[in-house]
């Protein structure tokens, strides 16, 4: 509490001192260029501070005490055995028997349903950009699975291939797909393609909303143009419709990555990581690490692990995209 | 200078607005005692708040009453632990006393219960309390009601496939399994056992594997009794139930919920769990479809090996401020009357021994086997995983290690040994760091 309170007035003060520099500055000098100019060089930084503000103050300290614990023997059950104990909780992690399954996972996981949703979500996306009858609602009933939450989700799924009850298992052995029972949720494989399924079901809005957007901000005289020049749909689309929306594949593929690799409320209301960690990714079992054994420390330990690899991958994505040049057509 | 005022009077404000927060409010003239529920539903909630209206009637003490899903209670009870939170009053599970009484979240009783310590039934004196003492040196809690194991079976389903099952006689394990074979018939959708494979699995299996060595699962320096030959057969018979189709395969997955649905929806045709269970049977199916039968008696030495305990205890905190009136309104739920009805409202046997011979748990009620099994001079409850903190292995080690053999991961052998070699290193490090201390012997009721 006393650390907390001392960060608290740290990023206070921190803020009261810049405001400060700020207005001794700005204030009180007559309207010449240079200060009109320092003005405007001190405008962004005004315009950020709030948000600097909130985010220091709800992320920032989770975050430095996150890191701190993950270099510590940190129980919740075990209050008074709190220390610190180099990377100790590192190296547990990767001694860890299911650890690499786990990280082949995560990353079929991430891969799979972020491909699935922006293929999906892009189809969808197309077909939508067309004027058909009733398109609004149509539309309005396609994004619906966005605005449910992941807990109904997961239920409606975990129901819905239950390996006795299961409606998927009723409808494929009634076409005759199957000739037994599968059970979906206990087959290792089975088990996190469903919920791959889940989060791609769930996803497909979200890529559509942004892709749509982007598409019907295409000038419609560019398309008119290229009617009149002869040039086919394939060349239309990659000449004309991806380059324009390409920032807006970025950053939404980007964000998805990202949401989807940390997410793991999916996983624990379908199969909780069963069976026998064949489903687990590394936000799930970091979950289970912090909240059935209270071992804050190793579960620290792993929050830092999947930080790095995201701001890897963050770096990396966007060098490879070319994001800063990205819709720049000049 | 006004800035640097203004910056001085910015952090003053912030820095007492903090502090306040940190020392909490001011306290209140009255008594207001909290109390939370960690399995609530409907009839609970009703029966707390109308002996709650009735204990403000009596003593002028108001409780509020709060409650927290089973399924997040011991994450919540243990954030709450840690930042000294804990209601006045709460409702444990006997599985988290290593955890709580290690952190010193709850206080001991034994004061408390002083003299009235006669007035309760021997369960609780010679199995709960005695327990407690031997593994954490006082009593930390009061049971709200005692339960006991038995075995659900589809009466009808038996009747069907010629089972003979008498509940007076009871059976052996060896029987029990042939049950549950000739119980399964996929091709009408039967199958013999509710096996359990998720969380909570490795429990009636260890039970099971103690019934080879009298009840027992440490020698006297804390060296696993389970890393044998026998014991492994043992671990193979039991896991062969999945394995030979007696079970779903989704029950690889079912933690209680499922193994209860299950039974009752008519997909199982044996369960083994608590007497609580009766409620939802009671509820759910008729008369004429299921029967108790009492835990089998072991292959070995023909004794009931069998767990004793109570679903829930009523603890006090030790962050509690009124520690006295916490204690008074455990007193007022464990009285008799108030404690009979609450059992029969949630399927426990009562915990005071003035309550006398109910018809609701006599020969002839649906308690029957349970109590004719606390009556029997053959049963033995075995003792537990151990007095050390045990919740993570509890919610993962224990049923993911079943489950890498039923998927055939890894051999039985080592599936066995990986939990009890780990049972094992914790036990010997309780005895090392508590000198004196001794591994607990099985106890008979009788």
């Amino acid at each position: 509490m006393g650390i907390l309170a001392l960060y608290i007035i740290g990023v206070a003060a921190a803020c009261a001192l810049g405001m400060m520099f700020i207005r001794r500055h700005t204030k009180g000098r007559p309207t010449t260029y240079s200060n009109l100019s320092a003005r405007r060089k001190a405008e962004p930084y005004l315009f950020l501070l709030p948000t600097m503000l909130l985010l220091l103050l709800m992320f920032g300290y989770p975050l430095i005490n996150s890191f701190i614990m993950a270099f510590q023997n940190y129980k919740l059950t075990a209050p008074s055995k709190i220390r610190f104990n180099g990377l100790e909780n590192f190296q547990k992690l990767f001694s860890e028997t299911d650890i690499w399954l786990i990280i082949k996972n995560s990353f079929i996981y991430v891969v799979v349903s972020v491909s699935g949703q922006f293929l999906l979500g892009m189809t969808l996306a197309m077909a939508l950009n067309k004027q058909f009858p009733f398109r609004g609602l149509y539309q309005a009933l396609v994004f619906l699975p966005w605005s449910f939450s992941a807990f109904v989700i997961g239920l409606m799924h975990r129901w819905s291939f239950n390996g006795e009850y299961g409606v998927v298992n009723d409808l494929l052995m009634k076409l005759h797909l199957i000739g037994s029972k599968i059970a979906w949720l206990g087959t290792p494989g089975f088990s996190l393609a469903v919920v791959i399924m889940a989060m791609i079901w769930m996803g497909i809005p979200f890529f559509a909303i942004m892709i749509l957007a982007a598409l019907q901000s295409i000038p419609a005289d560019v398309y008119e143009a290229s009617y009149i020049d002869g040039c086919g749909p394939i060349r239309r689309f990659t000449k004309i419709t991806l380059p324009y929306i390409k920032p807006t594949v970025i950053i939404t593929i980007l964000l998805r990555t990202i949401w989807i690799f940390n997410s793991f409320d999916l996983i624990v209301v379908i199969t909780n990581g069963g069976p026998a960690n064949y489903s687990q990714t590394l936000p799930s079992y970091m979950y289970t690490k912090a909240f059935a054994s209270y071992d804050f420390g190793l579960a620290s330990a792993l929050g830092v692990l999947l930080m790095t690899v995201l701001i890897l991958y963050v770096t990396l994505f966007l060098k490879a995209t070319n994001y800063n040049k990205a819709g720049n057509f000049s | 200078m006004r800035n640097k005022l203004r910056l001085c009077s910015v952090i003053a404000m912030l820095a007492i607005m903090t502090f306040a927060f940190a020392g909490g409010a001011a306290e209140k003239q009255e008594t207001k005692l909290r109390f939370i529920d960690v399995s609530p539903s409907p009839t609970r909630q009703e029966y707390f708040t109308n002996t709650f209206e009735k204990f403000k009637q009596e003593t002028g003490i108001s409780v509020v009453y709060e409650s927290v899903p089973w399924d997040d209670a011991a994450n919540k009870l243990t954030v709450l632990g840690a930042s000294n939170q804990l209601p006045d009053v709460m409702t444990t599970w006997a599985g988290w006393l290593g955890q709580f009484t290690e952190a010193g979240w709850v206080v001991p009783l034994s004061d408390y219960i002083g003299s009235t310590k006669d007035e309760y039934a021997s369960t609780v004196t010679e199995l709960v309390w005695k327990a407690e003492q031997e593994l954490y040196g006082n009593i930390y809690t009061i049971p709200d009601g005692m339960m006991v194991k038995g075995v659900f079976v589809r009466k009808d389903w038996a009747k069907e496939v010629g089972l003979d099952l008498d509940m007076k006689k009871g059976w052996t394990y060896a029987e029990y399994f042939d049950a549950v074979y000739k119980l399964t018939d996929p091709s009408k959708n039967r199958y013999g056992t509710s096996f359990r494979g998720s969380r909570g699995a490795f429990d009636p299996l260890f039970v099971y594997l103690e019934s080879l060595n009298g009840g027992s699962a440490y020698a006297a320096d804390g060296s696993s009794l389970m890393k044998n030959q026998e014991a492994v057969d043992a671990y193979k018979k039991w896991m062969g139930l999945y394995l030979d189709g007696c079970a779903p395969k989704d029950a690889i997955n079912w933690g209680f919920v499922e193994m209860v649905d299950n039974f009752c929806g008519g997909l199982t045709g044996t369960l083994i769990n608590d007497s609580e269970v009766t409620a939802t049977a009671l509820a759910n199916m008729k008369d004429e479809q299921w029967m108790v039968m009492p835990m089998p008696r072991s292959d070995k030495d023909g004794k009931i090996y069998n767990t004793v305990n109570s679903p829930y205890a009523y603890s006090i905190s030790s962050s509690s401020k009124n520690k006295d009136a916490a204690w008074k309104l455990i007193e007022f739920l464990t009285r008799p009357d108030n404690n009979i009805e609450y059992c029969k409202l949630t399927g426990l046997i009562p915990i005071k021994t003035a309550v006398g011979d109910d018809p609701f748990y006599g020969p002839n009620g649906p308690y029957a086997a349970f109590v004719q099994q606390l009556n029997d001079p053959a049963m033995v409850v075995p003792v537990a995983f151990g007095p050390f903190n045990y919740t993570d292995m509890h919610q993962g080690m224990m049923h993911e290690e079943m489950q890498k053999y039923l998927l055939g991961r890894q051999d039985a052998q080592t599936s066995l040994f990986n939990v009890v070699n780990e049972l094992e290193k914790r036990m010997k490090a309780y005895l090392a760091e508590n000198p004196g201390s001794a591994v607990e012997q099985p106890k008979g009721l009788l």
